[in-house]
């Protein structure tokens, strides 16, 4: 397991603290563009993602994204994985708020 | 008074231990004291040689013995001494008189001398010389003989609470009745009886639990009012019995119809404020089923009328009121009232309802009937609008914001009852392992329940899994005589039955492991087949398989409700706990509990 280069748990808000560093976070695909995904991150803001799959993926799945954050509102991706339909947004949320909060020792 | 002993004589002898002729003696009288035969021997005796103050042992020779036996020389009798030694006995520092010569001086007298000063009361007594009084005896006398002042303080004399032992009977207390109990009847294999009891305190503070049955009921009854106080003596202790104990004290005590009771003139009445221990209704949960009784404040919001309730024991009736109470923890919880409560209070209540009073109601039993049921007990008390600082706060919460809060009844959170299907009661009381397996003192009245979130960890292929069940019922069937299998309770033959589990298995999670009791409905979810399946892949497809097949079911993790009970086993007490439900894990609603729990934790 490559552990040099850990990627941080971020959701739209944590997303902003770490431009430029390697994040991962899970969205509801909300429209595919081109090679551009669009979709709702799990605190309900807008993410974009660039270099995913052309195809893209299908409409209000959740994908989990793991890349170099490179704007307050988009991420320019390495990994891209289908989660599926069924996702609980909230807990994810709740993860993310404390791998950067209290237990970020835990996570880096 | 000529014919008595020689006062200080034996210190003469003692001081001339050998003298060398009978006329240096001076007149020396003893009186013969414990005059008996040594041995078996008839011609040997011994005494104690007594002058009024001292004795000595002393010794007759042969010769003399005839006058013993021929009735001369008597006990108690007077001698005088007329030739003598004293020796040191080997291995004693008295001495012993050996008397080679005397002379009866008179037959036996009344009783034995004692110096002049005793001589009256002894005189008053002679016959109880010999016999050992008992101390009891002894202060008895002594208390008789002694002015009636001085008797009356004796008597009088209270003792404190605190220092009454069942060893020692003579103590008066004066203590203030700060609880009275009601006069109830009960009927047991004896018969039928009263009791009733009291709270006593003194004024230290100490307390103690007192009894009384029968006639001594009867009698104190009327006499014991509460807030006053009385001298009370005669009575009883015995260690507390642990079921019933309501104060503080190792020991009970219980007074019978010899008991006295004596109000204690000049004192006033005061009836002790009572002390309240108040749990919020959202806490309550947590006591029910315990043996802790707990106290409560609350606004009332609703009084039910009176209505009777049979007790299936005795077929008696007894009223019993519900009301509704509130508090700032924005929950409501019914508490019912029973007997005099119920009717008086109860009433007053009715009337009070629209102004919300406060109610604050001490001792109050919790039980599980329809989630939680709070219950009034012969000892409880109900306080309307008390004069304390909780009143105040819930007035005013009430005022500003209670009235309006539309509050959910505790019991609806609660809910001891497992459901099939339920994932909220999986998530009701939610403990690890290792909280059910530390406390074995868990399920001792009652069965407890607990959610547990548990891996199957292991599934002995060696023990007996399963047991032959009837097709129709389910219970247990016998071989029959012939062919096929009999059940008892359909009272049927059948060709056929089915495997049913029944097993333990081990179960883990971080906190520790649990053996659990499981049942053939969850076995069969766990396992993945049914017994018969199981059975036949281990009759037909082999031992290895059918391990297999086990081994698959295990590191899988699951919801369980369990119940835990204490059961005796061969004189062991033993814990056991088992599988009432079983789900598979809700992974969405097991992390939001888990996150809830995370934010429970706090990091210094």
């Amino acid at each position: 397991m490559d552990t040099s280069s850990p990627a941080v748990f971020v959701n739209a808000e944590l997303l902003k603290m770490h431009v430029g560093k390697r994040v991962r976070t899970v969205l509801q695909v909300a429209r595919n563009e081109g090679g551009v995904m669009i979709g709702q991150s799990t605190d309900g803001q807008q993410l974009t993602v660039k270099g995913g799959d052309p195809k893209g993926f299908p409409l209000s799945h959740y994908v989990e994204v793991i890349g170099i954050a490179d704007g307050n509102q988009s991420i320019r991706a390495e990994i891209c994985t289908d989660f599926g339909e069924r996702f609980d947004a909230v807990s994810y949320n709740g993860l993310c708020q404390l791998a950067n909060g209290k237990y970020k020792n835990l996570f880096l | 008074m000529a014919k008595t002993v020689t006062p200080g004589a034996i210190a003469m002898l003692l001081s001339n231990p050998s003298p060398d002729s009978t006329s240096e003696i001076a007149e020396i009288i003893v009186q013969v004291v414990d005059l008996k035969p040594i041995g078996s021997s008839t011609t040997r005796f011994t005494f104690m040689a007594s002058d009024g103050k001292m004795k000595i042992k002393a010794m007759l020779p042969t010769h003399l013995s005839s006058e013993v036996n021929s009735g001369k020389l008597q006990n108690l009798g007077l001698i005088r001494i007329l030739d003598y030694t004293c020796n040191t006995i080997p291995n004693q520092t008295d001495k012993a008189l050996i008397v080679t010569k005397c002379e009866v001086v008179s037959p036996a007298l009344d009783c034995e001398i004692k110096s002049e000063a005793e001589e009256t009361a002894t005189l008053l007594k002679p016959k109880e010389e010999s016999v050992p009084k008992s101390a009891a005896q002894i202060v008895y006398e002594q208390r008789i003989n002694a002015a009636p002042a001085a008797r009356l303080s004796m008597t009088r004399r209270v003792h404190p609470l605190c220092s009454l032992n069942p060893y020692q009977g003579n103590w008066t207390i004066k203590v203030r009745v700060t609880n009275k109990g009601n006069l109830r009847t009960y009927k047991n294999a004896k018969g039928e009886g009263q009791v009733f009891n009291v709270e006593l305190t003194d004024e230290d503070g100490t307390q103690i639990q007192a009894t009384m049955f029968n006639e001594a009921a009867k009698k104190f009854y009327p006499k014991f009012e509460l807030g006053k106080v009385y001298y009370i003596s005669k009575g009883t202790l015995r260690l507390a019995n642990r079921q019933f104990k309501t104060v503080q004290n190792d020991y009970e005590m219980n007074l019978n119809e010899n008991s006295i009771v004596e109000e204690a003139q000049g004192e006033g009445a005061f009836i002790p404020e009572t002390k309240y221990n108040f749990v919020k209704i959202d806490q309550v949960g947590s006591y029910v089923n315990g043996r802790e009784v707990i106290d409560v404040i609350g606004v009332v919001q609703n009084v039910s009328p009176t209505v009777s309730v049979r007790r299936k024991i005795n077929n008696e009736t007894i009223p019993k009121r519900d009301i509704t109470i509130a508090d700032d923890s924005n929950m409501t919880v019914v508490v019912s009232l029973w007997n005099d409560l119920a009717t008086t209070l109860g009433q007053e209540l009715l009337e009070l309802v629209d102004t919300a009073p406060v109610v604050a109601i001490k001792a109050l039993k919790v039980g599980d009937f329809q989630g939680v049921s709070l219950s009034t007990l012969s000892k409880s008390t109900l306080q309307i609008n008390p004069d304390l600082p909780e009143t105040k706060v819930l007035r005013s919460w009430y005022d500003s914001k209670g009235k309006d809060v539309t509050m959910a009844p505790i019991a609806s959170t609660l809910s001891s009852i497992s459901t099939k299907t339920g994932q909220r009661s999986m998530y009701s009381d939610r403990v690890y392992l290792s909280h059910i397996t530390n406390d074995q003192t868990l399920g001792q009245e009652k069965p407890v329940f607990f959610s547990i979130k548990a891996y199957v960890s292991l599934i002995r292929p060696d023990q007996a899994m399963w047991y032959r069940a009837c097709k129709a019922c389910n219970k247990k069937v016998t071989e029959a005589v012939g062919s096929g299998y009999w059940c008892e309770a359909c009272q049927k033959n059948d060709d056929q039955c089915s495997l049913r589990y029944i097993m333990v298995m081990k179960v883990s999670d971080s906190s520790g492991e649990a053996w659990v009791s499981v049942f053939n409905e969850h076995a069969e979810k766990i396992i993945g087949c049914s017994a018969d399946e199981l059975y036949r892949i281990k009759s037909e497809e082999g031992e290895e398989k059918f391990q297999l097949k086990l081994k698959e079911a295990t590191w899988i993790p699951h919801l369980f409700r369990v119940s835990v009970s204490l059961s005796e086993y061969m004189n062991e007490r033993r814990q056991r706990i088992t599988v009432r439900a079983q789900a598979p894990i809700d992974c969405s609603a097991e992390m939001r509990y888990m996150l809830e729990e995370i934010s429970k934790i706090s990091i210094s």
